[in-house]
C-alpha cells in the first residue's frame, strides 16, 4: 500500500511503556509495521522477549523495569537510546466505590498511571534522550473515563484526569523544542486489564455496556492506529490535545 | 465468620431497602435496589471485612444471602 509518507515512522525510534501486553504491545507492533524501531519496557521479561523476537531482527529491543520505583525509571532513562517518540501505555485499574477507597489503592494506581509517567518523562529529558527540533512526539494513553463519571471508577479516573491535565502543561513546556505531547482517550478496549474487570462485574453488565457503543468495543489495534498518527509527522501541528476513540459511545445519542 | 454480622454488613450496602427485608434466605438479586454498583459495594465490603476476594461469578451463582455467606466462608 502506498501511503502519504507523513503517516509512516521510517527512521523513528520510539520508547513504549507497558509493552508486554494489551494496548502497549499492539502499539509496538504497529510502530514496526509503520517502519519504526521500538524499545519496549515492562516488568515481565518473558513477554518482552517475545515481543522483540516477533518484531524481527533489529526492529525492537527491550528494557525490563518496574515503573513503580525510581530505580526502574532511572534504568529506562539511562539505558534507552535517544528517541523520536515516547508512548506511555503502562497502566493499572481498580474499581472501588468511594466508601471503600483506601490510601494504598489510590497510591498504587496513581503511582503507575501518573507519578511514573511524569517522573519517566522528567528523567528522559534530563538525560537528553528525546530528540529536539525534530518533530518528536509523546503520546500518553489516558482514558475517556476522565471526561465522564463512571460509578466506582474514581481511583482510575482520577489518575487519568491527572495524566490528561499534565499532558497540556508538558506540551506547553516542550513546544519550543518541537516536542509534541498528546493523549489518546479510549473507551472500552478488550485487553487483559478489562477482562479482569469483566470478571468482577459479570458478563451481563459488560454486555449491557457494550451495546451502548454504536461501533462496539474497541480492539487494541484501533488505539494503536491513533498512536501511529500522533507519533508520525502527519500530526506535526497537533500538541496539548486529546484524541478520543470510543466507538461513538459518549457523543452519539439515540 | 459470623453469619449475623455478614448479614448486617450486607444490608448496610443498601440505602433504600428496609433492614427488615434482609434475612439469610433473601434472594438479593430480586431486590429493586440491586445494581452493578451495589454488587461492587458487596465485593469491596467482603474484601475490607474478611480480606477475601469474591467475583461477579460468585454473585451470579449465589441466590440467597446465605449462599453468598457460604461462598465467602469457603474461600
Amino acid at each position: 500500500m502506498t501511503l502519504n509518507s507523513s503517516f509512516r515512522l521510517d527512521g523513528k525510534h520510539i520508547l513504549v511503556t507497558g509493552a508486554s501486553s494489551g494496548i502497549g504491545l499492539s502499539i509496538c507492533r504497529a510502530i514496526i509495521d509503520a517502519g519504526g524501531r521500538v524499545t519496549g519496557t515492562a516488568r515481565r521479561q518473558q513477554q518482552l522477549s517475545e515481543m522483540v523476537r516477533a518484531s524481527g531482527e533489529g526492529k525492537a529491543s527491550s528494557i525490563q523495569a518496574d515503573l513503580a520505583d525510581d530505580t526502574g525509571i532511572k534504568k529506562i532513562a539511562s539505558e534507552v537510546e535517544e528517541v523520536d517518540g515516547v508512548v506511555y501505555a503502562a497502566g493499572v485499574s481498580k474499581l472501588t466505590p468511594l466508601k471503600f477507597v483506601k490510601r494504598q489503592d489510590l497510591t498504587e494506581v496513581m503511582n503507575i498511571n501518573y507519578f511514573a509517567m511524569v517522573l519517566l518523562l522528567s528523567q528522559l529529558l534530563k538525560n537528553k534522550k528525546i530528540k529536539k527540533n525534530n518533530d518528536s512526539s509523546i503520546v500518553l494513553i489516558s482514558s475517556v473515563a476522565q471526561q465522564i463519571g463512571t460509578k466506582s471508577s474514581l481511583i482510575y479516573t482520577g489518575s487519568k484526569g491527572a495524566m490528561s491535565s499534565a499532558a497540556r502543561v508538558i506540551a506547553n513546556e516542550l513546544a519550543p523544542q518541537r516536542i509534541r505531547v498528546n493523549t489518546i482517550e479510549p473507551g472500552m478496549v478488550r485487553t487483559d486489564m478489562t477482562a479482569e474487570m469483566e470478571n468482577i462485574l459479570s458478563t451481563e453488565t459488560i454486555e449491557k455496556d457494550r451495546l451502548k457503543y454504536p461501533l462496539g468495543y474497541g480492539a487494541p489495534e484501533d488505539v494503536a492506529n491513533g498512536a501511529i498518527f500522533l507519533l508520525s509527522d502527519a500530526s506535526r501541528w497537533m500538541t496539548g490535545r486529546s484524541l478520543t476513540m470510543d466507538g461513538g459511545r459518549y457523543s452519539l445519542l439515540d | 465468620m459470623d453469619k449475623d454480622q455478614f448479614l448486617q454488613a450486607f444490608a448496610e450496602q443498601f440505602d433504600e431497602t428496609d433492614l427488615s427485608v434482609f434475612t439469610p434466605s433473601t434472594k438479593f438479586k430480586e431486590l429493586d435496589e440491586w445494581s452493578s454498583m451495589v454488587a461492587l459495594m458487596i465485593i469491596a465490603m467482603v474484601d475490607e471485612n474478611y480480606n477475601k476476594k469474591i467475583t461477579g461469578a460468585d454473585l451470579r451463582e449465589a441466590v440467597t444471602i446465605e449462599d453468598l455467606f457460604n461462598r465467602v466462608h469457603a474461600k
